[in-house]
């Protein structure tokens, strides 16, 4: 039987999610890089496989598939012997999964990605700072954190929907919510700080999913480190030039 | 059980594809109209039912459920004799459409809503045209319209993912597309017109669910009818923003902008009045 090929960047928040998901399931996968820095994923080869040149895709056999909260559904239902809280076989249960879900693309991705690549990444992409773009997307990832702590994780439960275990939902929302690492700790502070019930729940889905939860997200580590090196060497050299014209940025 | 309780807004394009999957799978149900523009969603019933006040919701039996694909799959799946093609039991068909469902949150649904909103409903009311904003609008809904006309409905099959019927994304997407009904003849001929595959798709989708295609959207005609006339007056008139706003055509923005508002924030591209409303929403919760 030929092994699942999970094509993923593990700097892509939907790419960790299923890369966990099939780590903690003991799902059989060849993982195949795609680097989206060096601009892999515009490759034709990548486009034979997802013609939307987007991460995470996977092929099983001859079946394409692309978006990351299909390929967790069609995971969680086509392998044998996965626990059932991932993706409860019950249909009211199922239903309020898909529905934190389908809430997930214009809430929370919509707000936190925008707002993690104007404030600190668009330079790996060769991209310029844009903090008009970061100040739109700052609102509605703070409106959608403010949803998660009232609304979606009410209840008893440590996970979404009051769920006493992990679901594929809090799998993808806490991957997204995790690129917020990259960004400087004061702003983490202040947008994660008051969101108790959120900050639990991510170290609840961590703790649900290790080892795997941090090994996959090392390379996010890694990045994070050598964007607080190039920021305290930039700062370093303003304190020496203060008198002087502004440095031109180095990065 | 008790009967399922469809909460909805005709004027609400996934509100619309709910209903009509109803109707045309013989699902027994009783609508209950939520009048976004009298500000219905906002009621302490009503947040009772959906604490994010939004429409479509359902209630069947204990479950409230909310966002309108979870909708369609549930009532999908829970409902007898509901035929396969809707949303197929076997897997990779299955997964097919729920990929495309997911697509279309950040593309079609977002690209229609806010080139909307920035050319029809903003002038109808005498506002100022943001051009950036219908700019950017512009380009996502081209650019999902290319995309359906190029990768989704690849094939023969008349469908989306090369279904030869309609599946539950079919619905959900038209009734997006239905939307630009609203917009000036013109500008909706030249957006839709190149995309032939597109324009054969609606047709099909419309004609698989008649009578309750045209049933269901015929509130979204009589809108159109108002805005030809607005436009019209505004033409002849030619005396710039009018003062005298049309009660119901004010209600139909609030309609759009209350229940957009994720999609409406964006690049500082709101207009006065979305600012008021947003305003108003937030001293109505406190």
């Amino acid at each position: 039987m030929l092994k699942v090929k999970v094509y993923a960047d593990r700097m892509s928040q939907p790419s960790r999610a299923v890369i966990i998901f099939c780590k903690v399931n003991g799902i059989e996968f060849d993982e195949i890089k795609v680097e989206i820095s060096k601009r892999q994923h515009l490759s034709p080869e990548f486009a034979d496989i997802n013609p939307f040149k987007k991460l995470p895709a996977i092929v099983d056999g001859r079946f394409k598939l692309f978006e990351s909260h299909a390929i967790l559904i069609y995971l969680a239902s086509a392998f044998p012997g996965i626990p059932d809280h991932w993706y409860p076989a019950d249909l009211s249960r199922r239903a309020r999964v898909h529905s934190v879900l389908d809430w997930h693309h214009l809430n929370l991705r919509h707000g936190a990605a925008p707002f993690v690549l104007h404030t600190v990444l668009a330079p790996v992409f060769g991209l310029p700072l844009n903090p008009q773009a970061a100040a739109a997307a700052e609102k509605i990832l703070i409106s959608s954190l403010s949803k998660l702590e009232n609304i979606w994780l009410k209840g008893s439960g440590r996970y979404l929907l009051g769920g006493l275990q992990p679901s594929i939902a809090d799998l993808s929302l806490v991957c997204e919510i995790m690129q917020l690492e990259l960004v400087d700790e004061k702003d983490r502070e202040r947008i994660l700080g008051p969101h108790k019930k959120v900050q639990q729940w991510i170290e609840s889905t961590r703790n649900a999913t290790r080892p795997h939860f941090d090994e996959v997200h090392k390379v996010l580590y890694k990045v994070k480190e050598i964007i607080r090196a190039k920021q305290s060497n930039q700062g370093d050299g303003v304190m020496q030039s203060r008198t002087k014209a502004p440095l031109a940025s180095k990065m | 059980m008790g009967k399922l309780k469809v909460y909805a807004d005709r004027m609400s394009q996934p509100s619309r594809a709910v209903l009509i999957f109803c109707r045309i799978s013989g699902i027994d149900f009783e609508e209950i109209k939520v009048d976004i523009s009298k500000g219905q969603h906002l009621s302490p019933d009503f947040t009772e039912v959906n604490p994010l006040q939004k429409v479509p919701a359902i209630v069947h039996g204990s479950l409230k459920l909310f966002e309108s694909h979870a909708i369609l799959v549930y009532l999908a799946s829970a409902f007898t004799g509901i035929a396969d093609h809707w949303y197929p039991t076997e897997l990779s068909r299955r997964a097919k459409i729920n990929s495309v469902m997911d697509w279309h949150h950040s593309n079609l649904r977002n690209g229609a809503v806010n080139y909307v909103i920035n050319t029809t409903l903003a002038p109808a009311l005498g506002r100022q045209l943001n051009p950036k904003a219908a700019t950017e609008a512009e380009n996502v809904l081209l650019s999902s319209l290319k995309t359906l006309e190029d990768i989704w409905l690849n094939g023969d099959g008349g469908f989306l993912c090369n279904g030869i019927q309609p599946s539950l994304a079919d619905l959900s997407m038209v009734c997006e597309l239905m939307q630009l009904e609203v917009l000036d003849e013109r500008d909706r001929s030249r957006i839709l017109s190149p995309y032939k595959k597109v324009l054969q798709w609606i047709e099909n989708t419309r004609t698989a669910t008649n009578p309750h295609f045209e049933e269901v959207h015929n509130i979204l005609y009589r809108a159109k009818k108002k805005f030809e006339q607005q436009r019209a007056r505004t033409a002849e008139t030619r005396t710039g923003p009018s003062n005298k706003v049309d009660e119901h055509l004010d209600s139909i923005c609030v309609i759009w902008m209350q229940s957009q508002d994720k999609v409406v924030l964006t690049e500082g591209n709101l207009c006065k009045r979305q600012e008021n409303l947003t305003a108003d929403t937030h001293q109505r919760k406190k």
